[in-house]
């Protein structure tokens, strides 16, 4: 108890004392809590329910039956007809927009006379009984009570590329399923989607003897080739594996704001060591030991770290909530149609991190408070020593830092452990590692090197701010290491972002050549692909003006228990037009000419990178009742989807999976013929449809635009990290101001103008600023080489070529050294307001 | 002369005419809701060439005389003229031109800038008032402290009779009226305190500087022209050599 007390007198209470510094401290350990507690949280509900949304009201089914482009109603017969005592649900998926409110939502479709007993169909058409005695009753459709409307009324829906009014005819409780589903009966939605006689999967539910791996390999055997039969829940599996790498590197992200607070944490509890050296040698020369002043500093920052975990859990809650919108966006438009859970801020989670806040300040204040007991009584009280002589092993330190260097490019060559790039997470940690011991080295050269030219251009102030911050170095070494990992990571990402954007540009050049571009309406999202009818699209290829028309047919398989899809272009009429780029280097007709009619397909370099595949490979593709073997005959470069296509000519896939309506259409203007003529000829023949057009430069600045969203939430983790940095800064200079009080009271006795003392402070900020982008640039380049050409390459699978966004990178690092300029601002003031006589006497 | 508010009556001659001019000035201060009057009706004159000690027990108001007389405060009642220039006329910037040109300060723990060498702290107040070439100056002033030689020291590598030296060339650097020193002999032993003493009496002697003094030392006060015994913030005693 005494010694509760004794830490309260001596550690805790002064901190109120100086309560602007305290709570900057605070702040920061708070956010870099926060940001880790937030992209955890968002990742958990936009993942923890990824449940495909295809995958709702799959009830208490075993297995799930499916084939490419859908099953044949003969096969549900099949399964009915086997002599095993299982229950068999045919059921068809899609995705319907609702208007006017632009909601995607899944539409089920379920046999709802067939199941009437089922528990889901109870659950949906309550009442329907007495409904279904009149066949018309099943022409509606059954609303989950999310969408807000009411049995009886009617709600317009988009499908496919038409919008129609459908009667409303129950409304049923879907908040078990995340909510906003939409039911039809299965025949009238085979109707509405234009797949009569065929159902995209049956649902199967199994005796519990044998096991379920024994029922499947029972059921595979009754089935065709080409006819996969899973446990249910597969699709989310496979989802949930194609985004653990998208969920790692954000995590990975969100502990660089962290490791700024401890970088912070370190500097405070050192300033506290120095400012309370008097106090250390009293209370050792009382008979405190070097374990309790060590216990002391420690508690100092567990102290920290407890308020700002606890502050950061209440922070990371509402950052949770924004950073969930945009990781949502940025799965629907790259990855899955998903929707994403309620956050839930678990006591798992909240003890996580609260550990994460106390153990990151802890660990940081180690080693000051390792030194501060080890000094001895007589050493710590005595007069006329300012600080520490804190020995600064820059020799052996920058030594170390480039053995460091050097195990980080080392470790950047590795491939990656189950599909993670660890050795280029650790390339990167040592890359920082080595920049923080190397930091004293460099600053102390560089203020040496500098001082008399910062005098030349500064006046005196730029001496006196380059011997401050020389002659309080390991300070001055912290500062600097927290603020350019901060910029580092800023101008990594900065720099991986814009090459990635330039290569999506440059790519675009290549792979986006046609005049016009259709689609059905509806939002775009990576695994829906609505049709258009193929008589349409004939008529379009007949319009006076169309050279050529590419119809381009997607579908949602699974290769190797991961998501991809599988399409088909029609080569042999783009042949002329259409110049894609290719891994091997080969001219783009050489390679369609390998595909024409052929039983060969092109991979786009995500899936080859995932599947280890390269050209001249074969894969096996459930197509259909059948399962076929392609030939790769190349790699396309492809960077509209993570997952990866597999591309066949369209006249291989009209094999197949007969269903010959494309999910997109490319136009190519014939030469002489005026755009928008052709474009308002196209218009007259999809009227009454609801088909979008894009030109190509529309597509182009959409996609762009898309691609500026998925990067939102980088953006966002960032900035974080920066301002966790300059808040650290400020608060650091108030401390350095304090400290260095009786300098500033000196240098008013002799002459010094307020002004003047402003501009010496300021001074230091900005050298602060300016030593931290210098080393935070070249940090950042070395970790962009690491973020390209390892992380992103290991995760995702893409090349990505590196380009120089000067723009964006030359006013983000002025940003953040005027930023830093203004952090000294408050610190300058106090110094200011400082009275001479006081701080000179005090002694 | 007894403790009695108004001016004392000095000899002020032509040669000797006030450098320096406290009439009837207190100083109080607000300390939790206790006011302290830390100088009370003290007069004063100190004459250009003139070596004036003020002796007294610690917190007698010596230190608080000195910030008056240097224009570093303002006094709550009365008057300081520094060379013909009352301070309470003048702003804060000012009060920083008038010291930067008349006033040089020495202190008891010597307050030199550990970061910067022997000559870039006796160079500090004339690059602070923005003057150049300000190297030669300087240095002529270490040498007339005999410490030229270790111009490129940092002060931690000197002893304290050497950084008090470096004190001294940096408060005369700019050549100022009036040297205020607040117990520059505190830190230091007798012999090099006696060093320290003769050095400034020089300083009066041959260049004419007026020098203000607060001392505990009797040694020190002996070698003034001039002795004010202070006590509870009021002169108690003048004493003339």
């Amino acid at each position: 108890m005494s010694r509760l007390v004794l830490f309260y007198r001596l550690i805790v209470r002064p901190l109120f004392r100086e309560p602007l510094r305290t709570g900057l401290t605070v702040l920061a350990v708070a956010l870099g809590v926060a940001v880790v507690l937030a992209i955890d949280l968002a990742g958990n509900a936009a993942a923890g329910s990824f449940r495909s949304s295809v995958e709702t009201l799959m009830g208490d089914s075993d297995l799930e039956v499916t084939s490419t482009g859908g099953l044949p109603d003969g096969i549900v017969g099949t399964l009915a007809t086997l002599p095993y005592p299982i229950r068999v649900r045919p059921r068809l998926q899609d995705f319907v927009t609702v208007e006017p409110s632009g909601q995607t939502v899944p539409l089920i479709g379920l046999d709802l006379i067939g199941e009437a007993t089922d528990q889901i169909v109870t659950s949906v058409s309550s009442g329907y009984e007495e409904e279904l005695k009149n066949p018309n009753d099943l022409e509606g459709v059954w609303a989950g009570s999310s969408l807000k409307v009411k049995a009886g009324s009617t709600i317009r829906l988009l499908m496919n590329d038409h919008t129609r009014e459908y009667p409303v005819r129950g409304v049923f409780d879907d908040a078990a399923e995340g909510g906003g589903i939409v039911v039809m009966d299965i025949a009238a939605a085979q109707r509405e989607l234009g797949r009569e006689g065929r159902v995209d999967s049956v649902l199967l539910k199994v005796p519990d003897k044998p096991a379920l791996g024994e029922w499947q390999k029972r059921l595979q055997a009754a089935l065709p080739a080409g006819v996969l039969t899973r446990p249910v829940g597969s699709r989310t599996a496979e989802n949930q594996r194609m985004l653990a790498a998208f969920r790692w590197n954000l995590r990975v992200l969100s502990y660089v704001a962290l490791l700024v607070g401890a970088f912070l944490i370190y500097n405070t509890i050192s300033v506290s060591v120095v400012r309370r050296r008097a106090e250390i040698g009293i209370v050792r020369a009382l008979g405190a030991s070097r374990n309790e002043v060590l216990g002391a500093f420690l508690g100092e920052a567990a102290f920290f770290g407890v308020i700002g975990a606890l502050l950061g859990c209440m922070l990371g809650r509402v950052i949770a909530t924004g950073a969930l919108k945009l990781l949502s966006a940025t799965v629907q438009a790259l990855y899955v149609s998903s929707r994403p859970g309620a956050i839930e801020l678990t006591f798992t989670s909240l003890v996580i991190a609260l550990l994460i806040g106390i153990g990151m300040s802890v660990i940081a204040a180690l080693s000051p408070a390792r030194e501060a007991g080890s000094v001895s009584p007589t050493e710590a009280m005595a007069r006329g020593q300012r600080e520490y002589a804190t020995r600064m092993h820059k020799g052996r330190d920058m030594l170390i830092a480039l053995g460091l260097a050097a195990g980080g490019v080392i470790c950047s060559v590795p491939p990656a452990i189950a599909g993670k790039p660890l050795f280029g997470y650790l390339s990167a940690i040592l890359l920082v590692a080595a920049s923080a011991l190397a930091i004293p080295a460099i600053t102390d050269g560089l203020l040496k090197f500098s001082a008399h030219t910062l005098q030349q251009f500064t006046g005196v102030e730029g001496l006196l701010a380059a011997r401050g911050l020389s002659g309080s170095l390991r300070r001055t070494s912290v500062l600097v290491a927290a603020l350019s990992t901060a910029i580092a990571m800023m101008t990594a990402i900065g720099i991986m972002v814009g090459s990635f954007r330039q290569t999506v540009i440059t790519w675009m050049d290549s792979q986006l050549q046609a005049d016009l571009y259709l689609r059905p309406a509806g939002s775009p999202a990576a695994d829906q692909h609505p049709t258009i009818p193929n008589d349409l699209a004939d008529q379009i290829a007949h319009l006076s003006g169309v050279a050529a028309l590419d119809r381009f047919r997607g579908y949602d398989i699974s290769y190797e228990g991961l998501p991809a899809t599988l399409g088909a272009a029609d080569f042999h009429a783009v042949q002329p037009f259409r110049k894609s780029a290719f891994l091997s280097g080969r001219a783009a007709n050489a390679v369609y000419r390998d595909l024409l009619g052929k039983d060969a397909v092109v991979i786009s370099e995500p899936f080859a990178n995932k599947h280890h595949l390269k050209r001249g490979d074969s894969i096996t593709l459930p197509m259909g009742e059948a399962r076929v073997q392609f030939r790769i005959v190349d790699i396309s470069f492809d960077y509209a989807s993570e997952a990866g296509y597999v591309v066949m000519d369209r006249a291989t896939m009209l094999r197949y999976l007969p269903d010959p309506n494309p999910s997109d259409l490319a136009v190519y203007v014939a030469p002489g013929a005026g755009l928008e003529t052709v474009r308002a000829e196209i218009q007259k023949a999809i009227a009454g449809h609801n088909i979008l057009i894009f030109s190509n430069r529309s597509l182009r600045m959409e996609a762009i635009r898309t691609f500026d969203r998925t990067f939102v939430i980088t953006y966002a983790l960032e900035a974080i990290s920066v301002v966790v940095a300059v808040i650290g800064i400020a608060g650091a200079l108030l401390a350095l101001v304090v400290d260095r009080r009786r300098e500033f009271g000196l240098l008013r006795f002799l002459g010094a103008a307020t002004s003047q003392i402003r501009k010496l402070i300021l001074v230091e900020a900005g050298l602060i600023g300016l030593l931290a982008n210098l080393v935070g640039f070249f940090l950042g380049l070395a970790l962009s080489f690491i973020l390209i050409y390892v992380i992103n390459k290991q995760s995702f699978g893409w090349t990505i070529q590196f380009h120089w966004p000067t723009l964006i990178l030359v006013s983000s690092l002025t940003g953040v050294f005027l930023a830093t300029i203004l952090a000294g601002l408050y610190p300058a003031q106090v110094a200011i307001r400082l009275n001479p006589i006081e701080v000179i006497h005090e002694e | 002369m007894n403790a009695a508010r108004g001016p004392a009556p000095l000899d002020v001659t032509p040669a000797k005419r006030p450098i320096a001019i406290l009439d009837n000035v207190s100083k109080e201060y607000r300390n939790e809701g206790v006011t302290v009057r830390a100088v009370d009706g003290v007069s004063l004159e100190i004459g250009a060439g003139s070596f004036v000690a003020l002796v007294g027990r610690s917190g007698c108001g010596k230190s608080t005389l000195l910030n008056l007389a240097g224009a570093m405060d303002f006094p709550t009642s009365g008057e300081v003229r520094l060379d013909g220039v009352a301070t309470s006329s003048l702003d804060d910037a000012g009060l920083t031109r008038l010291r930067r040109e008349k006033v040089g300060f020495i202190f008891q723990s010597f307050q030199l800038l550990p970061t910067l060498t022997v000559i870039e702290n006796v160079e500090l107040p004339l690059l602070l008032a923005g003057e150049k070439n300000v190297r030669d100056g300087s240095m002529l002033r270490l040498e007339w402290v005999e410490l030229d030689a270790l111009a490129g020291r940092l002060p931690h590598q000197l002893s304290g009779g050497q950084m008090q030296r470096v004190a001294i060339a940096r408060a005369l650097v700019h050549e100022p009226k009036l040297l205020l020193a607040d117990e520059p002999t505190g830190n230091l032993d007798t012999v090099t305190g006696d060093i320290i003493l003769k050095l400034l009496r020089r300083i009066v002697s041959e260049q004419g500087t007026a020098l203000l003094m607060a001392t505990h030392s009797s040694e020190a006060a002996a070698l003034s022209d001039l002795i004010v015994h202070m006590r509870d913030g009021r002169v108690s005693e003048i004493v003339k050599k």
